[in-house]
């Protein structure tokens, strides 16, 4: 198959079989030889591009420092991250009922481990948001939003009854009373 | 609802524990042992010359057949307790046993060989003298009973009555003994004391009386001790205070003829009742004329009566037990005599002549912690060369049976006095020689690093040497055929196992005399000790204790534990004589049956009860406290060490007594001088309720869990006071509207009643189970006429007064009592509840039935918070609805087959593992057997299926490496490209 020769004006082929000659690439520079005129797309009759010129257009990349805005967006979206969260997890709370198994199992473990692994990698969120200029009022905000989210995971918790705060969850724990008195005897024998 | 409870019924039947075995296990963890009693009549089967059965009747009431080979049982018929089924006579007849029952109620005949039961009638009323078989020209076809009044006459092949006679006079005539000479006559003997014999003669044919003639007879009065009839009808009595034979021709009715013994040469032992030994081996035909006559406890002569005459045809002294015996037209006697202290030696002589046979001694070694030999039993029979082999079983007086062979092979030996264990304990076996080892080398003092270092060393390679012995051993036996491989039990080679399941049982076990014997449910008149290793059953040692009091009371105690190495166990057994108060004391290794060389010490006051206190001296013997009838104490053992504890914990010690003749329940406190003070006294009145029972807890028992999940997870907290009685009474009144059955809670050191609940229009007998914080009691409701079961459970409520110490002084309030009864559809024979190490898995019931079975009835059934109306909340804590029916479920049966017979007591004992019960059931038969109330939970399964798990981990783990060298391979192709 030929390839279009790229984007400059050399075009670079690639032959199958066909011809005589057998190259791997060839870089043709002579404007006689159109061979290949009929392959170019959108080419102006004759015009030939210098290399390295392309037709489309090639879009801005070159960030724009000084658009403060959307940094601070961008932060907020991060900090708000958890506590939008909270609405969905309420929802799969309410879905997974109080039973225990596995699935709600499941479920309540992804809940606190989500929070809990935020937490943890807290300083890796604060330098994420060290350009912004609310950076401490963003990192409260995220603070709060996964305590939050571990709160409900605990709160789910205790609903299923996971949480040993019921005195029967210490029973096994009580050790039997020491005997203050001996005793012993029977009928007279 | 009635779906949701179903629902429930069903989930609770699905998920309940069963205790069933699967088949193949029958066997593997349980035994049992059959027994039959004390012998009262034995035959030997001999109508097939190849039968090796011997037939007896006991004083059990048990009528069986065992295999002479080996001892075992062919079959066993149990018939009722005491005098309604007491067997009276057996007669055997070809294959065909005659029995007379219960005071002459019954006639029964069985066939021998399968134990099947021919023909049985009821016989009319009146009481039981005698009976004999009736023969016709050598064709024995009757049966003769003798009552007190009428003679009847049954046919032997169905039991039909031919006649039945009025005897005459029996107003005055004691008629006491039935003869038949196989000539067409009966005769029937009675006496009028101190007057004269009456002798009536019927026709066979007919029961016509044919004569009838009195001989005067001033000196007898009982014919069956000591007459006999011998050779041609000769009727042949004995009299102890004229020292003289007595000789009546019961054909011609002649006077009778005194033959002063001086005459013939033999001599009465002084203060010897003389008595005759006879001997009919047919019954068509006459008794052989030659017969024994004891003279002294050791003396015997034989005896025969020619033409008249009597002659002397040899005199044995010392001679213990004599015996006639018959094969075809052979008639032989055999003679036992002691031969030194532990041997005694066994001869046949001809009837005839007296004189010895060749090569027919046999030596029986005694044992020494045996009794001496009772009763003889001899079999004899032709060897090919026509000259006479005998084997013979030997009756000791502690209930034992040995059969014997030439040259003084014993056969086997049955220990018959397993039938009437009394107590028992379970004690853990020691620790092996090299484990032990181990066990000491922590114990001793420290001696330096380096000998520390090397006896560590030392003992390592000793268990390492054990370890290769035990391997080699293993390999060995593999190699020999598996019947060669024997598995027999000694002491050398008990050991604890692993788990601490094999343990050694103690058994206490009463020898009753029927001799100066009271009616009374404790005559015991001597005592077998035994141990038995409750794995297999074999019994490892045995100790026969005589001259015990006949009327006593014991109490078996472990005072040491095979813990502390090198001390060795103790027991003690506590044996009080019941008339004099005066009590003794036996302390023995329970492990080898030695008597301990620890003398106990000599209680010279009578004792009323004794207390093992947990106190140890410092041997780690525990301390047995005695109280006297002056209630003052002594302890045992009472060295300086045990006295100074003593007194420092004084003020602890309670003990208290219950007097049930005077209904008194009465406390005392030790006081520091071993001088007791009384505290506190309850007086129930004897005369409206008697105290049956008072059961404490076991001091063995432990409880994990301090209370009970509620439905909401709050805790409900037991009240678990260690010195809770439950008392039981009954009331003495037994009219059925007005009778009661009454249980009473109380504090064993305060005396404070915690609880009082009274069963109306109920009677006993009450059995009681006490543990915990419950007590269930099972008693028969007069008024429903059914058993019904009581359960009683305390609880301290939600919150725990005092959860580090438990003081009855200290205990303002009183527990919430909780009580619910259940109906039981079956009557039942004794109550256990099963007992484990740490009290984690949950209770069963172990109820003993009178058909033999034991069931083990989970606790959870008896449960007084079943609920009524189902809750969420029941519902949550697992609560089985109400229902009044128990119900009985044949899986629950431990025994599966295996009945007990007359079950009387279930021990249970914890072993080392948490989940596993060992329960022994005693009555006539003996089982051993473990439960798992909670199932095996701390054990794999015997099926568990080790070659599919480990093959399974083998091919992961291959599969993990091959995946790994491949995922290698991949890598490196990939890092070419």
């Amino acid at each position: 198959m030929a390839s279009p020769g790229g984007q400059g004006g050399g075009a670079l082929s690639t032959r199958g079989g066909g011809g005589a000659k057998r190259m791997k690439w060839a870089l043709e520079l002579s404007l006689g030889n159109t061979r290949s005129r009929g392959d170019r797309q959108g080419g102006q009759g004759d015009v030939v591009y210098p290399i390295g010129y392309s037709e489309k257009p090639v879009p801005d990349t070159s960030i724009q420092e000084t658009d403060k805005n959307l940094v601070e967006k961008r932060c907020w979206d991060v900090a708000l991250g958890p506590l939008k969260q909270i609405p969905m997890n309420l929802f799969i709370m309410y879905m997974s009922g109080n039973t225990i198994s596995i699935f709600p199992i499941m479920m309540v473990c992804m809940m606190a481990w989500r929070p809990i692994q935020a937490l943890m990698s807290m300083s890796a969120t604060f330098k994420l948001l060290e350009s912004s200029s609310q950076q401490w009022l963003q990192g409260l905000v995220y603070l709060i939003g996964n305590l939050l989210g571990s709160a409900l995971a605990i709160y789910k918790c205790q609903s299923m009854g996971l949480l040993p705060t019921h005195s029967s969850d210490w029973l096994a724990f009580i050790d039997p009373p020491q005997r203050m008195e001996i005793m012993g005897g029977g009928m007279v024998l | 609802m009635a779906k949701l409870i179903l629902q429930w019924l069903k989930f609770v039947v699905l998920c309940g524990t069963v205790g069933a075995v699967f088949e193949d296990q029958v066997g593997k963890f349980d035994w049992r042992q059959q027994y039959v009693g004390k012998v009262r009549f034995a035959h030997f089967d001999t109508h097939v010359q190849s039968s090796k059965k011997v037939v007896v009747a006991t004083e059990k009431n048990v009528f069986a057949a065992l295999n002479t080979r080996t001892g075992e049982l062919f079959w066993r018929h149990v018939d009722k307790t005491g005098s309604e089924g007491n067997i009276d006579a057996l007669l055997l007849q070809g294959a065909d046993a005659v029995l007379v029952v219960g005071n002459g109620r019954l006639l029964r005949s069985w066939e021998v060989n399968i134990g099947g039961l021919n023909w049985e009638i009821l016989l009319d009323s009146g009481s039981f003298q005698s009976a004999c078989l009736v023969g016709q020209q050598d064709n024995v076809k009757y049966v003769a009973v003798l009552k007190k009044t009428v003679i009847s006459l049954h046919y032997l092949s169905n039991g039909h009555q031919k006649w039945i006679e009025n005897l005459p006079d029996s107003e005055t005539v004691d008629y006491q003994a039935v003869y038949s000479g196989g000539n067409g006559e009966v005769y029937v003997l009675g006496v009028v004391p101190h007057s004269h014999i009456a002798v009536v003669v019927y026709s066979v044919d007919d029961g016509e009386i044919l004569k009838q003639f009195s001989v005067e007879a001033a000196w007898l009065s009982n014919i069956q001790t000591s007459c006999a009839v011998v050779g041609k009808g000769m009727l042949t009595c004995v009299d102890s205070t004229t020292l003289s034979l007595y000789m009546l021709d019961l054909h011609t009715q002649l006077q009778m003829t005194q033959l002063p013994l001086q005459t013939l040469g033999l001599e009465v032992d002084p203060g010897f009742h003389p008595t005759l030994v006879s001997t009919q081996p047919n019954a068509a035909r006459q008794p052989l004329s030659e017969f024994f006559l004891q003279l002294g406890p050791e003396h015997y002569v034989l005896l025969q009566l020619n033409n008249g005459q009597i002659v002397t045809l040899r005199d044995f002294k010392p001679a213990m037990l004599v015996s006639f015996a018959t094969t075809g037209e052979k008639t032989v006697a055999a003679v036992m005599s002691p031969k030194n202290k532990t041997a005694c030696g066994l001869n046949l002589f001809s009837a005839d002549t007296g004189r010895r046979l060749l090569d027919t001694t046999l030596i029986f070694n005694m044992d020494p912690y045996g009794g001496k030999p009772e009763t003889l039993y001899v079999q004899a029979f032709l060897k090919k060369d026509d000259s006479v082999g005998y084997r013979a079983i030997v009756q000791t007086e502690d209930h034992t049976l040995t059969f014997l062979q030439q040259p003084g092979r014993v056969m086997w030996t049955r220990e018959e006095a397993l039938s009437d264990v009394v107590t028992m304990e379970m004690v853990d076996l020691p620790l092996t020689g090299t484990q032990a080892e181990l066990e000491g080398e922590f114990g001793k003092k420290a001696d330096g690093l380096m000998s520390m270092v090397l006896k560590r060393l030392s003992s390592q390679f000793i268990l390492l040497q054990a370890w290769v012995s035990h391997l080699w051993k293993l390999f060995y036996d593999a190699r020999k055929p598996r019947s060669q491989v024997k598995n027999d039990v000694t002491i050398e080679n008990l050991s604890r196992d692993e788990f601490n399941l094999q343990k050694m049982m103690v058994m206490v076990t009463a020898i009753r005399k029927p001799v100066n014997c009271r009616l009374h449910s404790f005559c015991f008149s001597s005592f077998k000790l035994f141990g038995i290793d409750s794995k297999t059953g074999t019994i490892v040692w045995k100790h026969y204790l005589d001259n015990i009091p006949s009327n006593a009371a014991f109490k078996l105690m472990v005072q040491r534990t095979t813990a502390h190495f090198p001390h060795p166990p103790q027991c003690t057994l506590l044996i009080k004589d019941k008339d004099t108060g005066l009590a003794t004391l036996h302390v023995f290794n329970p492990i080898f049956g030695k008597k301990s060389h620890i003398t106990p010490p000599a209680l010279p006051q009578p004792i009323l009860q004794s207390l093992l206190l947990p106190l140890m001296d410092q041997d780690y013997a525990k301390v047995l406290l005695l109280v006297d009838d002056q209630y003052k104490v002594s302890a045992f053992p009472s060295t300086k060490n045990v006295l100074q504890q003593l007194q420092e914990m004084a003020s602890s010690i309670f003990f208290y007594l219950v007097d049930s003749s005077q209904g008194r329940l009465s406390g005392y406190r030790l006081r520091t001088d071993l001088s007791t003070e009384l505290i506190w006294e309850v007086v129930i009145p004897p005369e409206i309720q008697r105290i049956v029972s008072v059961k404490g807890k076991r001091p063995n028992e432990h409880v994990h869990s301090q209370g009970r999940v509620m439905g909401d997870r709050s805790v409900l907290y037991k009240y678990l006071n260690p010195n809770l009685l439950a008392i039981v009474t009954e009331s003495t009144d037994s009219h059925q509207e007005r009778s009661f059955v009454g249980i009473l809670l109380i504090d064993g050191v305060t005396g404070r009643i915690i609880h009082e609940a009274v069963q109306r229009k109920t009677k006993g007998p009450v059995h009681v189970v006490h543990s915990e914080n419950w007590v269930v009691y099972e008693y028969w409701s007069t008024k429903s006429r059914r058993n019904e079961f009581s359960v009683i459970e305390l609880y301290e409520g939600m919150e725990l007064y005092n959860s580090t110490v438990f003081s009855s002084l200290d205990r303002p309030h009183a527990p919430q009592v909780l009580q619910q009864s259940y109906i039981f559809p079956s009557a039942i024979s004794t109550l256990e509840a099963t007992l484990t190490e740490k009290g984690i898995t949950s209770r069963h019931l172990l109820i003993g039935l009178p058909s033999g079975g034991i069931l083990s009835l989970p606790k959870m059934f008896l449960d007084p918070r079943r609920p009524e109306i189902v809750t969420e909340q029941s519902r949550e804590e697992n609560l089985i609805p109400y229902a009044p029916e128990l119900p009985i479920r044949t899986e629950w049966y431990i025994n599966y087959n295996q009945t007990i017979s007359r079950v009387r007591g279930i021990y249970t004992a914890p072993s080392g593992l948490e989940s596993t019960c060992l329960v022994v059931a005693y009555g006539l038969d003996i089982y051993q057997t473990r439960v798992y109330p909670s199932k095996q939970f701390d054990v794999l399964k015997d099926d568990y299926d080790y070659m599919l798990i480990s093959s399974v981990l083998f091919a992961l783990f291959f599969a993990t490496m091959i995946s790994k060298r491949l995922a290698e391979v991949k890598l490196l192709n990939r890092a070419w490209r």
